[in-house]
């Protein structure tokens, strides 16, 4: 007997270390939470010091962010499964078609503040979808080291990135065919309103020329930064965000947007979500034009729409932003329908496509 | 139950029957095997499933062998496991016989650098490596102090680091394999044959080397299974030449549209795996999985294994004796006392390879400064103080604590369950189900993640602790029923027979018997069961959430975003809890062994 209750002594401890356990994972769910995708490094932390902190004080609802790059995949895998695990989380354009009617809820725009609705306003129709709202103008540019290249002797296109003689020294690049293939055909001479639709080869046979010289082919958003204040790299493809930072902090870096990339992060709520009307309370409180302005000046990740880009006064750190007319100016429209289409094997997606392309040619 | 036995009517009778048969010991194999059914292959044959569903069954294969990416991945990825395989052979042999020859000190010094290594995560170990030779780092300091070097070079990111990585991480396996054959070897053997006047070499190519055939090829292909599902290390210190297989299926597990594709990827890697397995089954017998010839009545599958050993053995001796001979007589010409020489130069180089990193890595823990540079400008405890103050690396300890206690929990209870089935029951199949216990060890981590994301997030257990606990325990499993029917063996099944004829019943008799006999052994699975959870990252990648992220998830983050002191902190931390660990298990495994 005594034997037996040991037994039950201990199989009730185990179970209830387990209940506890799962008892700390289904608190959370509860719905003074949202849960937030985030990029994380310098970006994230602002994010949690101009948006997130004040949120919470104000609503009362604690902001759960995921340190996660890319959400698609998964955002499909739980859509699948019914099993919706995030409240509102960025997505690439195209996916905002390719998963809006499995696994993306509509964001009802009435819902959202007065303040958000003025922004909202102000933005393009094609930037506040019915599955997802532009809330991130994304750039890529030229970014080099400007203690190496001064004065006229400055990179101003990517023919200067591939010129090795007139710009000597290391690279770094994205290991993706977006923006690279591009870049490589402009490099090559072809006109920035004649890109699309990519001819690859041609573009690989470019990259060919450049590889190299290419330090790095990095793979996360923190790689070129890292590169570049090493002295691994003195010149690079990269996003413009954290590198306005840097150089807005003084570090001896300077970028282009001749020639550079726009694009946009969509936000969308998973269908299913655990806290749809909390997701919607952080998305007007993201789209509050002062707060947003705020934001963006304190990390230069812009949000499209005139009245935050009016709101921000700071003319030395909106230089930097992606959505800034003159900048946009300069830059091409950078096309995610094309990189979403099927591929010329039929069993890919043209993004797919070129990234085996351009594995094969890395890898020799 | 003892009054049971003693009445005698008809119905009792038949309960008595029942309870007989509930004594079965074949039936605690249920649990482990229901739960393995359940979370492992279910999962897996989910997997091939998906990989068929393609618009023609086929589909997603010709995929994967019409591009030539992926092709010539495959085809490196055999070349870099071949590679690590023999580089690991010939480094881990001499410093397995160094460990055998050596007494007192050096052999406790040497051992350690080999067990301990063993026990630390891949991803730190791996790290220790980005940070010895990073352009801050040791290595390329020393060069240019020397004038070697003019300016640091770039010495990560290419095909020689991941050789070099690979190696490092799979030589205390290879080590230990072998050792295990080694240290098996009857003394009086070497001695006979010095006696009779054969020379060092001649002892060793005729005698040693092949009575520890079986330890290497063990150790070559549990280090050649374990490199073809390798993804952590390549990642992290190769170029874009260097993709192996496993790196593919991570990188379209981050594509929506590449589902069925994903699983066909997975699907390749699990079968070559298996493929490997089976073939070297064939000639050595499978029992080289769970390290070597423990469980004795598995005639079956012992059989025709020595028997195809034997005959080998005779066209080994004749291949070995015609290249053995002319180089026999080469070596005559050696200084007496070169293979001794040999055998501690590279055991050396092999334990300072082991070791070097580590230590780098724990005296950049107290560097004063921002970033990864060595030797340190100064010392001081400011990433410590950062590690223990950030909410979030204390918030992921705690998780990966709880994770691990939970998980080694699960992995002992079925575990035990399972060894005392496999070692007390007389069921057939017994090597069958012995294989399927231990088979969680070879299938490539990367395919397991793949194919249990979609099992868990059909039962909502993406995130959840238990949920993590439970897939980790797959791998935990195995560790315990080795470990445990080792230990099991060495009980006499004579004293519980005792114990029960004079009227104990089946949990007293396991009470006051079994488990005194094999606390020690019991002690060891659930440490290492623990580590095992608690180092996981690849499973870990694939089912965390927002709330659930364990130390190694965070590390993993960090190591990808910049390499800063803390990394080394939490390294340090782990580096004393296996060596802790170790201390407290050292008495136990010593006993162990003795019982084993």
């Amino acid at each position: 007997m005594l034997k037996m209750k040991h037994l039950r002594l201990s199989a009730s401890v185990l179970a209830s270390a387990v209940v506890l356990a799962m008892g700390t994972a289904v608190a959370t769910a509860q719905s003074n939470v949202v849960i937030m995708q985030d990029p994380g490094g310098g970006y994230g932390d602002a994010l949690r010091k101009v948006m997130y902190d004040p949120f919470e004080k104000a609503t009362g609802i604690k902001v759960v962010t995921v340190q996660e790059a890319r959400s698609g995949p998964r955002i499909k895998a739980q859509g699948e499964a019914g099993k919706a695990q995030w409240d509102l989380t960025f997505i690439f354009d195209q996916e905002t078609k390719l998963l809006g009617d499995c696994c993306l809820a509509d964001i009802d725009y009435s819902k959202l503040s007065e303040p958000a609705q003025k922004t909202l306003a102000a933005m393009p129709d094609n930037l506040k979808r019915k599955k997802g709202v532009a809330l991130q103008v994304i750039g890529v540019g030229l970014v080099y080291n400007k203690d190496k290249f001064k004065g006229a002797n400055v990179p101003a296109s990517w023919a200067d990135f591939w010129d090795v003689k007139k710009f000597p020294g290391r690279r770094c690049m994205p290991a993706w065919p977006r923006f690279v293939f591009e870049a490589a055909l402009m490099a090559d001479g072809v006109d920035k309103s004649q890109i699309y639709p990519i001819d690859m080869e041609r573009a690989l046979k470019k990259i060919k020329e450049i590889k190299p010289y290419i330090a790095k082919w990095w793979t996360t958003s923190a790689q070129p930064p890292q590169l570049l204040l090493d002295g691994e790299a003195d010149m690079c493809m990269a996003y413009t965000g954290s590198m306005s930072k840097l150089a807005l902090e003084g570090a001896p870096i300077d970028l282009t947007f001749d020639q550079g990339f726009v694009y946009y992060d969509f936000f969308s709520i998973p269908k299913g979500a655990p806290n749809y009307e909390n997701a919607l309370k952080l998305l007007s409180w993201r789209l509050d034009p002062a707060r947003a302005a705020q934001l963006t000046s304190t990390f230069p990740v812009a949000l499209p729409s005139s009245v935050v880009f009016e709101a921000a006064t700071d003319k030395k750190v909106s230089r930097y932003w992606a959505n800034n007319p003159d900048n946009v100016a300069k830059a091409i429209e950078w096309s995610p329908t094309y990189w979403g289409a099927p591929s010329p094997a039929g069993n890919s997606t043209n993004e797919e496509y070129g990234q085996e392309k351009l594995n094969a040619l890395l890898a020799q | 139950m003892s009054a049971v036995s003693l009445d005698a009517g008809a119905k009792r009778s038949v309960r008595r029957m029942a309870t007989e048969r509930l004594k079965n010991p074949a039936l605690l194999l249920i649990p482990a095997v229901a739960f393995l059914s359940f979370i492992y292959l279910l999962p897996l044959i989910d997997l091939i499933r998906i990989s068929f569903s393609g618009p023609t069954w086929l589909g997603y294969f010709q995929r994967v062998f019409a591009v030539p990416l992926y092709w010539e991945s495959l085809v490196r990825t055999m070349q870099i496991s071949v590679t690590v395989s023999f580089l690991c052979l010939l480094f881990g042999y001499p410093t397995a016989l160094l460990i055998h020859r050596s007494r007192g000190i050096v052999r406790i010094l040497v051992t350690t650098a080999i067990v301990l290594p063993y026990f630390i995560a891949i991803l730190i170990r791996t790290y220790a490596w980005m940070v010895l030779l990073g352009r801050n780092g040791p290595l390329n300091k020393m060069l240019v102090s020397l004038g070697i070097l003019s300016e640091p070079a770039q010495l990560l990111f290419n095909r020689g680091t991941v050789l070099l990585g690979m190696t490092a991480v799979l030589l205390p396996l290879m080590v230990l394999s072998i050792y295990s054959s080694v240290a098996r070897l009857d003394q009086g053997l070497t001695r006979a044959a010095l006696a009779s006047g054969a020379g060092p070499i001649a002892v060793f190519w005729r005698v040693v080397l092949p009575l520890t055939l079986p330890g290497i090829g063990a150790g070559v292909l549990l280090v050649f299974v374990a490199a073809i599902g390798f993804f952590i290390t390549p990642t992290l210190l190769g170029g874009p030449g260097d993709q192996m297989f496993a790196m593919h299926i991570t990188q379209q597990a981050d594509s929506v549209t590449s589902e069925g594709f994903l699983q066909a990827l997975g699907v390749v890697l699990l079968v070559i795996t298996l493929a490997v397995v089976a073939v070297a089954g064939r000639f050595m017998g499978l029992e080289f999985i769970w390290g070597g010839r423990k469980l004795d009545d598995t005639p079956k599958m012992a059989g025709p294994a020595t028997s195809v050993g034997r005959s080998r053995r005779g066209i080994g001796s004749i291949v070995a004796d015609l290249i053995g001979w002319p180089l026999l007589r080469l070596s005559g010409h050696l200084p007496a006392g070169f293979g001794k020489w040999t055998v501690r130069l590279m055991g050396g180089a092999v334990v300072a390879v082991l070791i070097l990193p580590i230590i780098v890595v724990m005296i950049i823990s107290f560097s004063s400064a921002s970033y990864l540079t060595f030797p340190p400008p100064g010392f001081s405890l400011r990433w410590y103080e950062q590690f223990f103050s950030d909410s979030n690396w204390m918030r992921a300890f705690w998780t990966s604590l709880m994770v691990a206690t939970v998980s080694a929990c699960l992995a002992v209870a079925l575990g035990t369950s399972a060894a005392l089935g496999v070692v007390r029951s007389n069921i057939r199949g017994k090597s069958a189900i012995m294989l399927l216990l231990v088979s969680p060890i070879i299938v490539p981590p990367v395919v397991l993640g793949l194919s249990l994301y979609s099992l868990f997030l059909r039962l909502d257990l993406v995130g959840s602790v238990f949920g993590l606990a439970a897939a980790h325990a797959i791998g935990g499993l195995p560790i315990v029923v080795v470990i445990l029917s080792a230990a099991l063996q060495g009980v006499d099944p004579k004293l519980e027979q005792a114990a029960s004829v004079h009227g104990a019943s089946s949990l007293t008799v396991f009470r006051l018997v079994t488990l005194p006999a094999i606390a020690p052994g019991l002690a060891a699975a659930t440490f290492f069961a623990f580590l095992h959870s608690f180092d996981e990252l690849v499973l870990t990648l694939f089912l965390s959430s927002a709330e659930l992220k364990t130390l190694p998830l965070m590390l993993w983050g960090d190591i990808n975003y910049r390499l800063n002191p803390v990394l080394a902190v939490v390294s340090t931390l782990e580096v004393l809890l296996v060596v802790g660990g170790l201390i407290l298990a050292r008495p136990v495994l010593a006993t162990s062994k003795k019982t084993a």
